[in-house]
């Protein structure tokens, strides 16, 4: 499947064709292969084939509109009908399967838009997310109940999330709501979380502090694909760097290449002569 | 085929009115993103209107509320008497009264989207729609109490008689004339919107407030007027139809204000966008229906089902399985949310005291307390049917008293038919409710809010027509087999004829009183448990966000359907209990107004909350709430009316019912004596501190 990073718009980076096939063969806890995306005639995702490692903390950049969120949506099963091309997961074919599968398979995301569930408190929005329910399951548990798995309360320690477990997400901060969306994709027992753009909408000194959370998510052995455009979040704390524009892969490389790589800063600085600078929220 | 034409050409009454009502959906929805409900029951009373101009003169007041009625009805003076006519000549001329009706059909219009759906628009769609079913209600109730529920008086009809009596002759068969000109006329009107709305300003800006209404608010368009003006608009073109088709159909209060089905259908199959499908699909259903109609008499196979009735149903489904996401969405500002779904702690002395008062009242209260409180706690456990489909899960279902019926229907074979013993049959039956709530869950796997309402709606009407009417399956209709004995258990009957030792005379007995009292207990421990559990968490994550819920883990469609499921069991009880308390299984109770007043009671009690269920049991017809107001106020035939007006009023005012209400006051009171305690032990403390100083 190098075949389709060589097909990328982008052309002669040579990590990126790299992907795929090898990198895929040592491990990859994601892998995509020829993903692609298309909205009546407009591609949005062009046979995107690329990998998340475990152990990483993996960037997926791009400029506005390069398709970002479209892939997460294709991976995790919100597109169905529009996608082609194969999601691999823990070397479990992913393809095709409904999102709440997808979930209970340890692939898990965040919103953009938080999508919270803003009726009912932060500990159910982690509640909720923590456990699988079977038709059987939900009436033992009707019956008799059940506790709520330890995994909840940990990410919310490990959140900080503790102290506003009662309250509910519409009476928080925008920076804790964000954590709360990040809380309820750990807890699923998620091998693998994709954030959708977590720094959209937080100031400097926020997104510094949301990076080293992050990080140290990644250290208590999450593995994360980060999806941004900002750009100098993603290079200060990814492993690894993918890069989009206008639905193809371009580059894949570590952050001090990915800065460097000419493709990539064309994309970025505008070489159609239309700014989209890094950093610029939506 | 003769026969069969004619019939075909005979639709176009109906089709004109269809249409009418269908292009005023679309027109309503694609400037406020609304779909009103009561917009047959608009064309109703301005065809009210209309005749009662031209008959005598008399412009019909709708109720008006009387500030000093209790005082009234205490002292048993008259103070206050607003009018029931408003008196103007001697029977209008034709063209006058048409003027004059279609001046009432345009207030209605403007009060509507001032008075309602303007403070509507970013609540959530459920709220939207309990308001328009109020707005109906209320609408088609007024028309009853000032003309009653039959036909009015013949009128001269809109049409000169030239054009009614020629007919023509179109391959043998004889077609009055007329038809072609409400047919010309529908297409006329159809044409005149499709050309408002490609080629001039308003249609202009009202299609770019449909697009996005906040840039388009920044361009200087003003949304609301835009709104206004097309209310005022589908108003007018309702009420004129129903004054032109008035004499060619059979205008009721009822009829009419159902002929909202059919329409809903034809404007689902025109996406709510386009005119043209909207009247075309309209007429053409409308003839479907005649030719069908037809065939029932003509064709000896053909079975006696009503199965024109079922056919706006069947379009209704098709429409939404073949587009998938029916409506298109409208780029609103911000969406309002549904009222707060908040759990129960278990509360044993509190639960305890209830039930001993309830208890209380079953056994020593006078007749009709006893009755009116056996009425309101089956009220209840429908309520609380609501509660888990709507309240918790955000799923509209106006189909609740088809389950009902099909219970009651179900007992009756179990029980009386099947001889099968107590216990197991009203289970059975309420089994037989769940199998078609999760027939009708499947439309919710696919559609949502108005949409769903909208499918749940037909259904409703599907399952009446062609399971309880005609050769239907479970044939009510003077089926005298559909009765039931008293249920017992271990040689105790408690039915409602069952002796007790106290006012065991009168039925409906105490021993029924205080059974129906513990199936309602269990019902609400039930729901209060779901409300705990996880698959009640699981709910509030669906009603809260599907696509969020889906990508946690959430089974959506698997929490759906149990939730419609659930409901249809809970409803299905209520079904059984009601056949227990009639005896036989009447087929009025099942009617399609009947289901949309108890979401709209539901709804007014709080739709989201067990204690919410509780109170819209009280409101139910002849309920224990409505036995008490009637001692106050002689409510009677105002019944419907006032609860259709109050209804649109909490929609507004307060989307979270009586108990939401209800907590926020206690709340208040709450907050209020702790910030009081607080200002004192201050005052204490400082006063502690300030003597200790010096």
């Amino acid at each position: 499947m190098s075949a389709a990073g060589a097909e990328a718009e982008g052309g002669p980076v040579s990590t990126a064709s790299a992907t795929g096939g090898e990198s895929g063969a040592a491990g990859a806890v994601l892998e995509t292969e020829n993903l692609t995306v298309r909205f009546g005639g407009v591609v949005a995702v062009d046979q995107v084939s690329l990998d998340c490692r475990p152990g990483e903390l993996t960037g997926l950049i791009g400029p506005n509109g390069a398709g970002k969120t479209t892939f997460i949506d294709a991976v995790t099963g919100f597109l169905p009908g529009r996608t082609t091309g194969r999601v691999r997961f823990r070397g479990r074919d992913l393809t095709g399967m409904a999102p709440h599968r997808i979930a209970w398979a340890g692939l898990t995301r965040t919103w953009q838009s938080l999508e919270l569930f803003d009726d009912i408190s932060v500990r159910s929005n982690l509640d909720v997310a923590s456990r699988r329910l079977t038709p059987r399951g939900a009436v033992s548990d009707y019956v008799l109940g059940s506790p709520a798995p330890e995994s909840v309360s940990e990410v919310m320690e490990l959140l900080g999330l503790g102290d506003v477990a009662d309250r509910q997400p519409t009476e928080l901060s925008q920076g804790r709501r964000k954590l709360v969306g990040v809380g309820r994709a750990l807890v699923a027992g998620a091998a693998l979380v994709m954030l959708d753009e977590p720094a959209a909408g937080l100031d400097r000194a926020e997104t510094v502090w949301l990076g080293d959370r992050l990080r140290s998510l990644v250290e208590a052995g999450y593995d994360m694909l980060l999806v941004d455009h900002d750009m100098s979040l993603v290079l200060r704390v990814c492993d690894r760097i993918h890069v989009l524009e206008l639905g193809s892969l371009i580059a894949t490389g570590a952050p001090a290449e990915i800065r460097d790589d000419p493709t990539v800063v064309a994309a970025y600085l505008g070489s159609h002569g239309r700014g989209d600078a890094p950093g610029t929220s939506r | 085929m003769g026969p069969y034409l004619q019939q075909i050409l005979l639709s176009s009454g109906a089709g004109a009115i269809f249409a009418a009502l269908a292009i005023g959906l679309v027109l309503t929805y694609r400037s406020s993103g609304l779909i009103n409900f009561a917009h047959g029951a608009i064309a109703t009373y301005v065809a009210y209107t209309y005749t009662s101009l031209q008959n005598s003169g008399d412009l019909p007041v709708p109720p008006l509320p009387n500030p000093l009625a209790p005082i009234e009805g205490v002292f048993g003076v008259e103070i206050i008497d607003f009018p029931d006519f408003v008196h103007l000549g001697e029977g209008w001329n034709k063209w006058a009264a048409l003027a004059g009706a279609l001046a009432v059909a345009a207030l209605l219009g403007l009060a509507f989207h001032f008075l309602v759906f303007r403070a509507l628009r970013y609540q959530p769609p459920l709220t939207k729609v309990v308001a328009s079913i109020g707005l109906m209600l209320a609408l088609q109730s007024a028309v009853v109490i000032r003309f009653g529920g039959s036909r009015p008086p013949a009128i001269e009809p809109l049409l000169p008689d030239s054009v009614r009596r020629s007919t023509v002759d179109i391959f043998g068969t004889i077609v009055p004339w007329d038809r072609f000109v409400l047919l010309a006329v529908t297409l006329a009107l159809t044409a005149g919107l499709w050309a408002l709305f490609r080629w001039t300003r308003f249609g202009l800006h009202t299609r770019a407030a449909a697009e996005n209404e906040r840039y388009a608010t920044l361009m200087g368009i003003s949304a609301d007027r835009q709104a206004a003006l097309s209310w005022t608009l589908a108003a007018v073109l309702a009420g004129f139809v129903g004054v032109l088709v008035a004499p060619t159909t059979s205008l009721t209060p009822f009829n009419f204000t159902l002929f909202i089905v059919p329409a809903l259908g034809a404007a689902l199959l025109a996406r709510f966008t386009s005119f043209w499908v909207a009247a075309l699909g309209a007429v053409g259903l409308a003839m479907a229906q005649n030719a069908l109609l037809y065939a029932e008499i003509d064709l000896e196979w053909f079975p006696d089902l009503n199965l024109d009735a079922v056919l706006p149903f069947a379009v209704i489904v098709v429409a939404m399985m073949a587009r998938g996401q029916v409506l298109p969405s409208r780029g609103a500002v911000e969406t309002g949310r549904l009222p707060r779904a908040l759990p129960s702690p278990w509360r044993p002395a509190l639960a305890l005291t209830w039930v001993a008062m309830a208890a209380a009242v079953v056994i020593w209260g006078p007749f009709d307390y006893r009755a009116g409180m056996t009425n309101s706690m089956i009220g209840a456990i429908l309520a609380l049917s609501l509660v888990v489909v709507t309240g918790y899960v955000g799923q509209i279902s106006l189909a609740q008293l088809a389950f009902t019926g099909v219970a009651a229907a179900g007992l009756a074979s179990f029980g009386t038919e099947a001889g099968i013993p107590f216990p197991l049959a009203p289970l059975l039956a309420a089994l037989a409710a769940t199998a078609f709530g999760l027939l009708l869950a499947l439309p919710a796997l696919r559609v949502r809010g108005a949409s769903l309402a909208i499918a749940t709606l037909a259904s409703a009407l599907a399952i009446d027509e062609l399971l309880f009417r005609g050769d239907g399956w479970f044939r009510i209709e003077g089926n005298p087999n559909r009765s039931f004995d008293d249920p017992s258990l271990f040689g105790v009957e408690f039915g409602p004829t069952s002796g007790f030792p106290v006012n065991g005379d009168e039925i409906p007995t105490p021993a029924f009183g205080l059974f129906v009292l513990v199936v309602l207990a269990l019902a609400c421990a039930a729901v209060i448990r779901l409300r705990q559990s996880r698959l009640g968490e699981q709910m509030l994550a669906v009603r809260a966000n599907e696509r969020a819920a889906a990508a946690a883990g959430v089974n959506v469609a698997g929490v759906k359907l149990a939730a419609f499921g659930i409901a249809a069991f809970l409803a299905g009880i209520a079904g059984a209990l009601n056949g227990y308390k009639l005896g036989a299984v009447k087929i009025d109770s099942f009617s399609v107004l009947a289901n949309l007043s108890i979401l709209a009671f539901a709804y007014l009690g709080g739709i989201s909350t067990v204690t919410g269920a509780l109170y819209a049991g009280t409101l139910f017809a002849s309920g224990i709430g409505v036995v008490l107001g009637e001692e106050l106020i002689e409510l009677g035939r105002y019944e419907t009316y006032v609860a259709g007006v109050a209804l649109a009023v909490t929609a507004v005012v307060n989307p979270q019912g009586i108990d939401g209400f209800d907590r926020q006051q206690r709340e208040r009171v709450k907050r209020w004596l702790r910030a009081r305690r607080d200002r004192r032990a201050m005052a204490t403390a400082a006063a502690t501190a300030g003597g200790s100083e010096p």
